[in-house]
């Protein structure tokens, strides 16, 4: 896998804020990088990064999973708009947070607001980025992709 | 009680925000969902304090707290961010909010705070 320590320390800090911002126990898998358009189905949260680090990181799962999710940080259930909007704010409570993680390796990064994304789609231009599975216990399924730009590349 | 004018982009957090607030006894007179809004409605409401978010389309939450305060000075604002590294603190306690908490956070948290400042 041919990723830099500096964008290595990038995706851990993503995956430890994961942890944080989360109250069920995650287990991260190997890191794939993605090769192709990224696959979406159900619910994704994109949020774009900029500062020392360019690029985007989405966090995809189904209904339930983050339905659970949300039920277990808020302690109550969601659905449709407020789901929506629940997911929206994870992505922008997981990004933050990674922000300060990385603050501390002497990184600054901002992050946009977030979109979130419904239904079947392809995502272009994630190629060479990498996709992370995460299991939540108790809850499922989630993956975390993440997009690293080059900087200084027109 | 407090009259309270909560910001925050998304529906999600300013429900989570009401509730917790209405349960503390507290009033909630208006919600928005960037920055400009919060400008407008805090002139038009003059609400006792504000629960502020940071990153938000349209104008963020720090550049809100400016252009508040400049308005007024007596102006009470808790940052309410996923943004919770220390520049980031440093630059809205600068702009003049009075506290900054980091999402997720604990409803006692949020209480604590405007129990200190609205006493
Ligand atoms: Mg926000």
């Amino acid at each position: 896998m041919n990723l830099s320590s500096e964008n290595q320390a990038l995706i851990d800090s993503l995956v430890a804020s994961i942890r944080q911002v989360v109250p069920q126990t995650v287990t991260p898998g190997e890191a794939h990088p993605v090769e192709d358009a990224v696959a979406l189905n159900d619910i994704g949260v994109m949020v774009g990064i900029t500062g020392d680090f360019h690029g985007q990181v989405v966090l995809q799962g189904g209904d339930a999973a983050f339905g659970q999710l949300g039920a277990s940080m808020f302690g109550m259930p969601l659905d449709g708009e407020m789901l929506h909007s629940f997911v929206g704010e994870l992505g922008n409570m997981v990004a933050g947070n990674a922000a300060t993680l990385v603050a501390g390796i002497g990184k600054r990064i901002d992050i946009t607001p977030p979109a979130v994304m419904r239904g079947q789609l392809q995502l272009y231009g994630f190629e060479q980025g990498f996709r992370i599975p995460l299991t939540l216990d108790p809850g499922g399924e989630l993956n975390l992709i993440v997009k690293i730009n080059d900087q200084g590349v027109a | 009680m407090a009259k309270v004018l909560v910001v925050d982009d998304a529906a999600f957090m300013r429900m989570m925000l009401k509730s917790i607030l209405v349960k503390g006894g507290h009033e909630v007179v208006g919600e928005a969902e960037n920055g400009a809004v919060a400008v407008d409605q805090y002139a038009a409401l003059k609400p006792d304090l504000v629960t502020m978010d940071i990153t938000m389309p349209v104008m963020e939450g720090i550049e809100a707290v400016k252009k508040i305060v400049s308005s007024d000075p007596a102006a009470k604002i808790i940052m309410c961010s996923a943004m919770g590294q220390q520049g980031m603190i440093v630059q809205a306690i600068q702009a003049g909010a009075r506290d900054f908490i980091v999402k997720p956070f604990q409803e006692e948290r949020v209480l604590e705070s405007i129990q200190k400042l609205v006493g």
